[in-house]
C-alpha cells in the first residue's frame, strides 16, 4: 500500500468529521481458539483500528448488524532464537471480538472440506497414478510362492 | 466533508468533459458498458473481481439497460469467505489484476465501489489464508491475495493522480500538503511541511524553539563534511580505475563494461 498518512486538520467546534473515502484496513475473520458464544465472531484487525471502527466497518461495509465489540491485543511471541541466539518476535496483533445484533448466530464453516479427487481424463496426474499402479504391480512377489523370498529356493 | 464532496463532484464533471472530449467516443461507450457488466458480474459474484476478460465481449444496447440496474449482495459475515462451491478446491481460477491503464479509463464512483469490491476479495483472501495455516494445509490459489493487493496498489496511485490533477487546475499547487525547503542547525536543507497550529507562531514557544537557521560557526563544518564526502567519492572513483586497469592489464581481451 501506498502510505497515505492524511492529516487530519484541526477540529473545531462544528466542522465536519473526516472520512475515509478509500479504508485500507483489511480484517480477517478466525475461527475461535477458545469457545465462543453462538453469537460472537472473532476478528484479527489491525493495530490502529478501534471499537468503534470495527462496528462501523462491519455495518457500513458488510451490512452486518454489530451488538457490541470488544478488543485485547495478542502478544506475539519473542521466545524463538535464531541462529546468533537473538530473540525473534512475531508480530503482535489486536483480536476483536464481535457479539452481533438482532439475535443472529455465527458458527465457523468448514472451508476445507474433503473432496474426493477424481483426475480429469487424459490429465498428467492420471498418467503419473497409472504409472505408480502399473510400477507397484510390477515389484509384487510371485503369489505362487507364498510370500517366501526371492533368494531361497532353486 | 464538504469541499472534498465539492471536488468529487468538480472531478466527475472534468471526467465527463473529457469523455466528451474522446476522438473514439464509440470505443468509449463500448468501454464503458463493458465496465458495468463487469461490476454487475461483481456484485453477484460470479467471477473473481479479477476477471478482466469482459472488455473483449461483444455489447449490445440491451445488456447497457440491464447492466444499469445493480443490487448490493447481501451475504453478511459469509462475504468473508470463499464461494460454497470453491470450498476444498486445489486451485481457484482468477483473472489477472487490474492495470492502471484500465483504471484510467474508469470514472470516480466506479473507481470507489471497485475499491470496496476489491477490499471484500482481499479480507476474504486473509481469511482463507489464516484458516490454511491454522489447518496446515496449503491455501487455494495463493497468488490471488498479490493480485488484489496489486489492483489496489494501482487504483490508489490512480485515485491520487486525479486528485494532483484536479489541485493544479484548481489551486496551482502540486503537492497536497505545503511546504517548504528549509535550512536547519547543521546546515543541512530539507522539505519541511506545513501543518495547522491552533495559536499563531510568535506565541507557541514550541515552535519558537525549533531553529531554521544555520548559524555562522557550522560553516567550516558544513565545509569539512562536502570534503569528506569529495574525499570519499574520489576515492571510489579511483578504487573502480585501478580495478579496471588491473583487470585491463591481466586479460586485455577483455571488454570494458559500460559503466
Amino acid at each position: 500500500m501506498p502510505v497515505t498518512r492524511v492529516l487530519f486538520p484541526l477540529y473545531q467546534l462544528g466542522n465536519p468529521q473526516m472520512r475515509i473515502f478509500r479504508p485500507n484496513w483489511f480484517l480477517t475473520l478466525v475461527r475461535p481458539g477458545r469457545e465462543q458464544p453462538p453469537d460472537t465472531v472473532q476478528f484479527r484487525i489491525p493495530m490502529e483500528m478501534t471499537k468503534f471502527d470495527v462496528k462501523n466497518y462491519l455495518e457500513k461495509i458488510y451490512s452486518v448488524p454489530v451488538g457490541a465489540v470488544r478488543t485485547r491485543i495478542q502478544f506475539g511471541s519473542n521466545k524463538k532464537r535464531n541462529h546468533l541466539n537473538q530473540k525473534v518476535k512475531q508480530p503482535d496483533y489486536k483480536v476483536a471480538y464481535v457479539q452481533l445484533a438482532q439475535g443472529q448466530t455465527f458458527t465457523f464453516p468448514d472451508i476445507f472440506p474433503e473432496k474426493e479427487k477424481t483426475p480429469k481424463e487424459g490429465s498428467m496426474e492420471e498418467m503419473q497414478e497409472k504409472f505408480m499402479e502399473d510400477e507397484k504391480q510390477r515389484q509384487k512377489l510371485d503369489p505362487r510362492r507364498g510370500g517366501v523370498t526371492e533368494w531361497f529356493g532353486l | 466533508m464538504a469541499a472534498s464532496s465539492s471536488a468529487g463532484r468538480v472531478l466527475t464533471l472534468c471526467n465527463h468533459f473529457k469523455n466528451i472530449c474522446r476522438i473514439t467516443p464509440a470505443i468509449n461507450a463500448q468501454k464503458c458498458t463493458a465496465t458495468l457488466s463487469q461490476y454487475q458480474s461483481h456484485l453477484y459474484r460470479v467471477n473473481s473481481p479479477l476477471l478482466t476478460q469482459s472488455l473483449s465481449r461483444p455489447i449490445s444496447s440491451v445488456a447497457q439497460c440491464r447492466a444499469l440496474h445493480t443490487s448490493i449482495s447481501r451475504r453478511g459475515l459469509d462475504e468473508f469467505f470463499d464461494l460454497p462451491e470453491n470450498w476444498g478446491e486445489s486451485t481457484v481460477k482468477s483473472g489477472s489484476s487490474w492495470t492502471a491503464k484500465q483504471l484510467r479509463a474508469k470514472s470516480n464512483e466506479e473507481l470507489h465501489s471497485l475499491w470496496y469490491v476489491l477490499l471484500k476479495e482481499r479480507n476474504m483472501l486473509l481469511t482463507l489464508e489464516q484458516e490454511a495455516k491454522r489447518q496446515r494445509l496449503q491455501m487455494p490459489s495463493p497468488e490471488r491475495l498479490k493480485k488484489v493487493e496489486r489492483s489496489m496498489y494501482r487504483l490508489d496511485t490512480v485515485v491520487t493522480e486525479r486528485e494532483t490533477a484536479l489541485r493544479l487546475l484548481q489551486t496551482g499547487q502540486e503537492k497536497g500538503r505545503p511546504g517548504d525547503w528549509r535550512r536547519n542547525i547543521f546546515g543541512y536543507v530539507y522539505w519541511y511541511r506545513f501543518k495547522e497550529y491552533a495559536i499563531p507562531w510568535f506565541m507557541n514557544t514550541r515552535y519558537k524553539m525549533k531553529r531554521f537557521y544555520t548559524p555562522k560557526f557550522v560553516e567550516p563544518h558544513i565545509r569539512l563534511r562536502i570534503e569528506k564526502h569529495l574525499r570519499i567519492r574520489a576515492k571510489k572513483r579511483t578504487l573502480e580505475k585501478d580495478t579496471r586497469a588491473k583487470l585491463k592489464e591481466k586479460f586485455p581481451q577483455m571488454k570494458v563494461p559500460a559503466s
